[in-house]
């Protein structure tokens, strides 16, 4: 033995003892030194494969896996065979939910099959796909595999004294399956077993903080910070923490809205009466009553919302429900067209009655679908268009069956599946809803509820197996959309030229060539659509009231520009059109409401015009709350309104306050003097 | 003060004139060469200016248009250039864009030195326009940059609300039927900011005055009403003055707001709005 190691010793290169010193010093948490160590026994030996998977294992660990990733290729580059390399890719592309993770590890094992780890994390993305079979048969002797899954198969565990790191990693995955309160249960168990777990504090803070509890999240967040545990869903929760006294918090009922200080006063008139509207639909709907109330919080910062989904899969792009917390950018946060908020609240708020009513036992595929449905719940205008990146899915047959459509969302094996599983589950649920009715999705509320599978509750609810279910579900699509799937290249060609007609002004051309355009797809409603396109030309031909019902139809077919929306409005009112005018602000206010106070002093002098003086009072309100350059008129034309609502104290108040700023201003003279006689 | 700017008003009214010069300069390509002049365009309309724009808007021809104007306005007289287009900073120079030869911030200053009007309002709505601050900067004028320095390079949209400043009532904060220049910049500069905002994108001007006389809201550029031919009439001299003394009230209890007790300031202050509204109409009648 001491012979080998002596060989052993003389046979290494100038790098080991470096190696060794670096492997040392990261086991006392010195990282620094580890780095720097392991720098230069890589220096010393560039081709040393092992140095650099070691290396990026520990920059993994300190949370910089664009480093790690570097290394791990480095090493394969050198050693195409080094399974412990394919390994570490493996570990980096399953942090962020890649398809390729699964690949990898097998590969990791083939390479070599006494990689246990590579088990374990085969294990572990089985779990994420929910398939428990394969994790137990890839993973048998895995004690958090195990636990897990009896775990979440609501089974007492059998495995005697499972350790810390068991249950932070049970936890994780009920986290994943959005069974928030009882994956917290069990971030508390693993810290309970081990206090000095600093993933688990970190992990159990960003939950407590998705179920409300912002003392409790800063105290465990805090915690792993101050033991160097700093990767960056700590550290950038922590910061949101803080920003948070940049936050409004209001609760009226059964909501609470936390909504940003600059732009609270402008959005909680139409985000609370939203809310309003839709907790009382879906509680008809799903009847089933909330426990408590709903937390919905709006950022006006993309990047603040993004650290509300750190760790998540899924797309979670614009919302994102944690039990009764919502999450979600508010509409400043987007581009103006860009973002249809009431469309994602209603989503997320369906969410909220599926997940509860299910108790968080339900596929992700069947709550995603449902709250797709509900997004045209509303009205038929909303909800995301079809997209041309589904039907490039469709005409390639993308789309996955329905057991298997989880994968679509968790683990994309191809950019943009995301989308496109969105778009399949919900026109499964359409369907559903289509063929057995609003009463047959309930049935899968409660098969869901019961723990059923999805093939259990389609058998259950639908009485169709569900290899039928897709064969049906295809035919049904295929009469939907086939048409313009198969003639979907023909329409980008034909687009091309009609786009090109309309730089050159040639509007005949336009005319002639657009309509067919428009009802091949007429959920295009982006620039250039066929829509716009025609209205274009109908004004050059001097026919503004065509091209008002040109905008009509694309407004009504989900269209969003809120500059092509006021186009739509002045042609309604020049030709007094005063209601259509309104309808066509009315769309603006789900889409920009806030930094425009024009929209708002337009649409409030219309609501006065046509005598709905609540409507006028809430408009003129909202400009007041912007901030206006013109703070006198804004307390004057809601002084009006208020004084035609009979409102006289309120008119008083605000023509006192709008001749304050501007003495000599002749018509709240007058009203001042009428409210006076 | 409310007293000085009325009586500084009746004066003005009765002698001074107003001369406006709005240049479009080079707009490189198409879409610009049309925003530029449609923007112009509706200045000269609504402000009665002279405008250059296209081939005329040449170095000599707005050397010429402002020798000529140097010949015919009086010390008391106001005059108003307004400069939309491009503008290029080197570090050194600033340049505004023109068909030929480009003129530098210096060659202007030096033009607009001669003119003799008593008060000047230089409003450069070009990118890099701030450049030109320090050097057009002198008593009795005004100067309005679209952006903060020279480093900004982007093509601006002030312009685009200045022009709307003139007609849009809600310009007008102190709703006397007027737009003064400060009215206009305030109004321009807040809708430049809500439009970089509005559409997520990082803004690329930030417009600026310089003031250094006070009189930027004393200039006129836009009436909304009809002229008060009251002030001419001596008829109502005393129901003016009676308006000129609430007026004053007014402004004396706004000052001592912070004083008194709330219910108190706003039954003193509603009082003597009623008696200024009724004031105001028996002007009126």
């Amino acid at each position: 033995m001491m012979a080998t190691l002596l060989a052993l010793a003389l046979l290494a290169g100038p790098g080991e003892p470096l190696y060794r010193r670096a492997e040392s010093a990261w086991k006392q948490g010195d990282y620094r030194a580890a780095n720097d160590l392991f720098r230069a026994a890589v220096a010393a030996e560039p081709q040393n494969a092992r140095y650099r998977v070691r290396w990026g294992r520990l920059f993994l660990e300190r949370f910089q896996p664009a480093d790690a990733r570097q290394l791990f290729e480095e090493a394969l580059e050198l050693e195409p065979q080094n399974a412990e390399a394919h390994l570490g890719l493996a570990l980096v592309a399953a942090e962020s939910f890649e398809g390729a993770a699964v690949e990898l590890a097998e590969k990791a094992l083939k390479l070599d099959s006494r990689l246990t780890e590579a088990r374990e994390l085969l294990g572990r993305l089985a779990l994420e796909d929910g398939d428990f079979a394969r994790a137990l048969a890839v993973a048998p002797d895995s004690e958090a595999v195990r636990l897990t899954v009896e775990l979440l198969a609501d089974r007492t565990p059998t495995i005697p004294n499972p350790g810390a790191a068991s249950y932070a990693e049970a936890a994780r995955h009920f986290i994943l399956n959005r069974r928030y309160e009882e994956g917290v249960a069990l971030y508390r168990k693993a810290i309970e077993l081990d206090p000095r777990l600093w993933r688990a504090h970190s992990e159990l803070g960003i939950n407590l903080m998705r179920l409300g509890d912002e003392a409790g999240a800063r105290r465990h967040l805090e915690l792993a910070y101050s033991h160097d545990y700093r990767n960056p869903a700590t550290v950038n929760t922590l910061r949101l923490l803080d920003s948070y006294s940049k936050f409004d918090t209001i609760q009226s009922g059964n909501i609470i809205l936390k909504l940003h200080k600059k732009e609270a006063a402008v959005l909680l008139p139409y985000v609370k009466a939203e809310m309003e509207r839709a907790l009382s639909t879906y509680e008809r709907k799903y009847r089933f009553q909330l426990e408590r109330p709903v937390q919905v919080e709006m950022y006006p910062d993309h990047e603040d919302f993004a650290v509300r989904t750190l760790g998540m899969p899924g797309l979670g792009a614009l919302g994102v429900t944690f039990g009764y917390v919502v999450a979600m950018d508010s509409p400043s946060a987007r581009k103006p067209g860009a973002y249809h908020w009431g469309a994602t609240l209603w989503h997320e708020l369906s969410h909220v009655f599926v997940l509860a009513a299910t108790r968080h036992r339900v596929p992700r595929w069947f709550t995603e679908g449902l709250a797709v449905l509900e997004e045209t719940t509303p009205s038929p205008e909303w909800g995301d268009r079809l997209d041309p990146e589904v039907i490039s899915a469709m005409q390639e047959r993308k789309l996955l069956p329905v057991t298997q459509l989880d994968r679509g969302f968790v683990r994309p094996s191809y950019p943009g599946q995301i989308v496109v599983s969105y778009f399949q589950a919900g026109r499964i649920c359409e369907f559903i809803q289509q063929k057995w009715g609003w009463e047959a999705l309930l049935k899968m509320i409660e098969a869901f509820a019961a723990k059923k599978t999805t093939a259990q509750a389609m058998e259950t609810a639908l009485g169709v197996k569900p290899e039928d279910f897709d064969r049906r579900f295809l035919e049904w699509l295929d009469a939907r959309y086939g048409k313009l799937v198969r003639g979907f290249d023909s329409w980008r060609t034909g687009m091309k030229a009609l786009n090109a007609a309309a730089r050159e002004k040639r509007y005949d051309a336009v005319l002639r060539e657009a309509p067919a355009l428009r009802d091949l797809f007429p959920d295009y409603v982006d620039a250039g659509s066929a829509y716009e396109c025609l209205a274009e030309a109908w004004l050059a031909q001097g026919k503004p009231d065509e091209a008002a019902l040109e905008l009509e139809r694309w407004a009504k077919a989900g269209g969003r520009d809120p500059g092509l929306l006021k186009r739509l409005a002045d042609l309604h009112w020049e030709s007094g059109r005063k209601k259509e005018a309104a309808a066509a602000l009315e769309r603006i206010l789900y889409i920009a409401p806030a930094g425009d106070e024009e929209l708002h002093r337009r649409l409030g002098d219309l609501k006065l015009e046509s005598g709905e003086f609540n409507v006028a009072i809430r408009e003129y309100q909202v400009v007041l709350n912007s901030n206006p350059t013109d703070r006198a008129g804004a307390h004057f034309r809601l002084a009006r309104a208020y004084h035609l609502a009979n409102r006289a104290e309120e008119a008083r108040e605000h023509v006192v306050l709008a001749l304050e700023a501007a003495p000599g201003y002749k018509p709240a003279q007058k009203l001042l003097l009428e409210l006076n006689k | 003060m409310k007293l000085f700017v009325m009586l500084l008003t009746c004066l003005a009214a009765a002698r001074a004139e107003t001369h406006v010069l709005v240049v479009a300069g080079l707009g490189g390509e198409r879409e610009y060469e049309q925003r530029f002049s449609t923007w112009a365009g509706e200045l000269g309309k609504l402000s009665g200016a002279q405008v250059l724009a296209g081939a005329a808007a040449s170095r000599d021809g707005i050397r010429s248009a402002l020798a000529q104007i140097a010949k015919s306005v009086t010390p008391q007289d106001d005059f108003v250039l307004v400069l939309i287009g491009h503008g290029t900073f080197d570090g050194v120079e600033y340049r505004f864009a023109l068909p030929g030869p480009d003129i530098t911030a210096i060659e202007l200053a030096d033009w607009l030195n001669r003119i003799p009007a008593g008060r000047q309002v230089v409003v450069n709505a070009t990118s890099a326009s701030g450049a030109c601050m320090d050097v057009w900067r002198a008593p009795n004028r005004v100067v309005v940059t679209a952006t903060k320095s020279g480093n900004e390079r982007n093509a601006t949209v002030f312009a685009r609300y200045w022009v709307e400043a003139l007609r849009d009532p809600a310009a007008d904060t102190d709703k006397n039927e007027t737009v003064t220049v400060l009215e206009a910049f305030h109004y321009a500069a807040e809708k430049t900011k809500k439009f970089y905002e509005s559409q997520k994108r990082l803004a690329t001007e930030h417009p600026q005055i310089s003031d250094a006389g006070g009189i930027a809201g004393r200039i006129y550029l836009a009436r909304f009403g009809a002229t008060e031919k009251a002030r001419t009439d001596p008829a109502k001299r005393a129901l003016l003055a009676r308006r000129e003394q609430l007026e004053q009230e007014i402004d004396k209890l706004k000052h001592e707001k912070a004083a008194m007790p709330l219910p108190e300031y706003k039954k003193r202050l509603e009082a003597l709005l009623i008696e200024l509204a009724k004031t105001q109409a028996e002007i009126d009648r």
